[in-house]
């Protein structure tokens, strides 16, 4: 067998035999394709542990849904959305109303938040539930889950696309748009909101532990490659992409977990990123400091 | 000639009254019933049956629970506490139940309902001890063992001392042996048997009220056997196959003919891999599998998957590790034995 | 000096965060037209009171009165480190943030508006920095940015707080001159500087601001000479 032929049988063989990886993979594109823009702004703001603590938030609605409803994903996902809101507001209350800062005041939030989440669903199910919460399935996504992410991302690029320019600006210089109206505050508002329906419509595919993983680390990754935010955010959809085919095929050659392989896929292209990125990556900056070092000596000659 | 009359029906009444009366109280307190604990629901249903009014049953891990990861509660302590008897399966199914019992400080009677039984072994485990002994050596132990001392000894000698561990206080022993002992309904009457043998040990003012019940049930199982028998009998062996979710149906499948594929292993918490997946739709698919089944505690997102897939029916629930709650067909271990059976034979003659 | 109406009055308000007021008993007016510096040492409170004028902070005591039915329109300079820097901007986009008002938040940059920006960028010097990325910059070119961007915005009320903050001698004399030339445009300009020399050239009055009785107060204001020859040493 010719390389070309190896490499074809290792690649696309799996999503040309199977439905179920086809389908994980559109699952997880779609995602990826939603998620990974949100994540481009969440680490442009400094806002990435705040997704992260915002998947935990999230927790108890959907196990709130899943208890009364079982498996209704729209009940689940309506759930998520009404904890992850509430616990973005009322953490903001208790830092305008009290001397706490954000970070505290939202890692108490989403704190309480984790525990009654697994609370419910241990109610109610057994740990299995709380694991298909927790890490999804992302090889067993149905039409309706397809045709949920499809819309989820849909939703977001559509809403991005509107408050583009006033989320740079007011990541940018907070007071500017403040001066001018409330165009900042909604478009504040409505970033959160996106960020909350990713990681609800995410939870089916990659569970609510993981999915923060596909929106951040692409989104980090793109920060060493690309010098524009638009650009970033191209580059983090399609690593984002990458991360999932790539998972996906290692879960099916390597016999892994499939949603913690998408995410140890990403981390690998962050690591790399971080190690060899042309804009601030570690190998550039060493040779720029040993040119550096060179040129004083250089000079000093 | 009335008076007399009256007053020696009076006495006679008042006679009447006073033993009745003193009867009553005597049989009020012989008639207290049993506190027993069962570990999870299925024991839990048998117990009632073989205990009738005589007892008063709690059940640890409830309908619908997963006995494999539960969580004892501070109200299981006390419930605990207060039990004369406990009925554990045995075969490492409560790896929970040690740490509980001593918390509890529970002084009365465990019976191990498996005592007795066969014991099988999951196949493809890297076996201690991989040839030929599968089925000789796996006994679980007990008071009451029936073989010689001698064979016990003999046994004890080469074998692999796993093999005794495996019981209630097996505890952080690795899952070889199938504890699912219940799926076959030959094991489900020595369980009655076993259970009915304690309750009369440590009732035995109501020992024959015991031994009429069980007789009674085991009567009803062993209906029920003979029917499944006829019924998988009446399938062709080529059919008899089925993709469940749940590894529990091991006793079932070597009853009654019927070949079970897992999607995941035995632990209920496995996130199953790409590779799994693909492994089991190639299967299905090259022994043309008919019918996948869901369980009541596990994840039917990936079966439905599957299904669609290889075009393999999707049948019903099955019952495999605990009861339904009342008004279900999985309510009580012989309804879900029934309801398994049907679903199962249904699935698989079409 | 000249008899303009006045634009901004305050009476006797406070200023101040999660209801300790910082700055007390601020009475007095800025007239339209005029050009004003505050100042006074560090920490008394003058940003608080940008704050304050701009709107962005409700007195805590007193009040603020707009004298323009809000007709006129408000430009903030911030200070450097209110901004992130990290962020990948570019000066032209920058600037173009001045423009804000007319587009919105969809509107593309039509060609009135690219004019106006490029006549700004030119205005400032930095014309030949469009493409620079803001963490390239040296303090004197972010503050020639962030002027552009104010003269795209084509306020009547500008509002600048420690522009001059690390930033050249050169580059603070053309952009004093730049606010010169607005102010003789007929827009009003307030100013937060610590430089003296600074105010006495080019601001025509100022307020100066003093601890006293645990807060910022008032000290003077008044015209300039007036108003620094009285201040405490």
């Amino acid at each position: 067998m010719s390389a070309w032929q190896a490499l074809h049988a290792w690649l696309v063989d799996p999503f040309v035999q199977f439905g179920f990886m086809r389908r994980a993979l559109a699952g997880a594109v779609a995602l990826a394709a939603g998620a990974a823009p949100v994540g481009v702004f969440l680490v442009l703001r400094r806002m990435s542990l705040m997704g992260d603590a915002m998947s935990h938030a999230i927790l108890p609605g959907v196990a709130a849904g899943y208890l009364l409803a079982g498996l209704s994903v729209p009940a689940m996902m309506a759930g998520g959305v009404f904890t992850g809101l509430a616990v973005a507001l009322l953490s903001g209350l208790v830092t305008r109303l009290t001397p706490l800062r954000e970070d505290a005041s939202f890692a108490a939030f989403y704190l309480i938040s984790l525990a009654l989440g697994v609370t419910l669903v241990s109610l109610r199910g057994s740990s299995t539930d709380l694991m298909h919460v927790l890490f999804g399935t992302v090889l067993g996504m149905d039409d309706a889950a397809l045709y949920m992410a499809a819309a989820v991302t849909t939703l977001t690029l559509g809403v991005l696309a509107l408050i583009f320019r006033p989320l740079v600006y007011e990541c940018f210089d907070p007071g500017f748009l403040r001066m001018q109206g409330r165009a900042g505050a909604w478009a504040h508002g409505a970033f959160l909101a996106l960020v909350v329906l990713n990681l609800v419509g995410g939870f089916q595919v990659l569970g609510t532990l993981m999915v923060v993983g596909l929106m951040m680390l692409p989104a980090a990754s793109a920060r060493f490659w690309a010098r524009s935010v638009g650009g970033q955010i191209a580059l983090a959809m399609a690593l984002a992409m990458v991360a999932s085919a790539a998972g996906l095929l290692l879960s099916f050659h390597l016999d892994l977990p499939a949603s913690p392989a998408i995410i140890l896929a990403a981390g690998a292209v962050y690591l790399c990123s971080v190690a060899g990125g042309p804009r601030g990556g570690l190998w550039q900056g060493a040779r720029r400091s040993r040119r550096r070092a060179l040129a004083i000596t250089g000079d000093m000659r | 000639m009335k008076r007399s009359g009256l007053g020696r029906g009076l006495r006679m009444a008042l006679a009447a009254l006073v033993t009745t009366a003193g009867l009553g109280t005597g049989a009020a307190a012989l008639a207290a019933p049993v506190p027993v604990v069962a570990s999870f629901s299925i024991l839990g249903d048998m117990v009632r049956e073989v205990g009738g009014e005589n007892v008063s049953v709690t059940t640890l891990v409830g309908p619908d629970g997963d006995a494999h990861t539960y969580e004892p509660t501070p109200a299981n302590v006390r419930e605990l506490a207060r039990a004369r008897l406990l009925v554990v399966n045995g075969i490492d199914f409560e790896t929970w139940l040690p740490r509980l019992t001593q918390a509890a400080g529970f002084k009365g009677t465990t019976v191990v309902a498996a005592d007795g039984v066969k014991v099988r072994r999951f196949a493809g485990e890297e076996g201690h001890d991989a040839h030929g002994h599968d089925h000789d050596d796996g006994h679980a132990q007990g008071a009451g063992h029936d073989h010689g001392d001698h064979d016990h000894d003999h046994d004890h000698d080469h074998d692999h001392d796993h093999d005794h561990d495996h019981d209630e206080a097996g505890g952080g022993h690795h899952h070889v042996m199938d504890p699912h002992a219940w799926q076959d309904l030959r094991n489900a009457v020595i369980y009655v048997r076993n259970i009915a043998r304690a309750l009369a040990a440590v009732d035995p003012a109501n020992a024959q009220a015991y031994g009429k019940r069980a007789d009674a049930y085991v009567a009803r199982l062993e209906a029920l056997d003979a029917r499944a028998r006829a019924t998988f009998g009446a399938i062709d062996p080529a059919r008899r196959k089925v993709v469940s979710s749940h590894d529990a149906f091991g006793y079932f499948g070597d009853a009654y003919g019927v070949t079970f594929i897992p999607v995941e292993g035995l632990s209920t918490q496995g996130e199953p891999s790409a590779a799994e997946v693909a492994r089991i739709i190639a299967q299905v698919r090259r022994e043309k599998v008919p019918a996948l089944f869901v369980e009541n505690i596990s994840s039917p997102r990936l079966v439905e998957q599957i299904a669609r897939e290889t075009g393999a029916k999707v049948g019903g629930t099955l019952y495999s590790d605990a009861l339904s709650r009342p008004g279900q067909p999985g309510a009580t271990y012989l309804g879900m034995f029934e309801w398994n059976v049907e679903q199962l034979a249904a699935a698989l003659r079409r | 000096m000249s008899a303009a109406a006045p634009l901004l009055t305050l009476e006797n308000a406070d200023f101040g965060w999660g209801g300790q007021a910082v700055v007390r008993g601020v009475s007095g007016a800025f007239r339209a037209g005029t050009m004003t510096a505050v100042v006074g040492p560090n920490g008394v409170g003058k940003s608080t009171l940008m704050k304050g004028l701009a709107g962005a902070l409700a007195p805590l005591a007193g009040a603020v009165r707009r004298h323009d039915d809000g007709r006129a329109r408000v430009a903030w300079l911030p200070q450097r480190a209110d901004l992130d820097l990290a962020f990948p901007l570019d000066v032209h986009d920058l600037v173009a943030m001045g423009a804000w008002r007319r587009t919105g938040a969809w509107r593309g940059l039509g060609a009135a508006e690219q004019a106006r920006i490029d006549a700004a960028m030119a205005r400032t010097g930095i014309a030949a920095l469009a493409r620079r990325r803001l963490d390239t910059l040296s303090g004197g070119q972010l503050q020639r940015a962030l002027f552009a961007r104010l003269l795209v915005q084509d306020a009547d009320l500008l509002l600048l707080d420690e522009p001059f903050a690390a930033v050249d001698t050169e580059t603070v004399h053309q952009l004093c001159r730049l606010l010169g030339e607005l102010n003789r445009e007929g827009r009003t300009v307030i100013a937060v500087l610590h430089d003296r020399e600074v105010v006495r050239a080019y601001f025509g009055d100022t307020l100066a601001l003093a601890r006293a009785d645990g807060a910022g107060r008032v000290q003077a204001w008044a015209p300039t000479p007036a108003a620094l020859d009285g201040e405490a040493p």
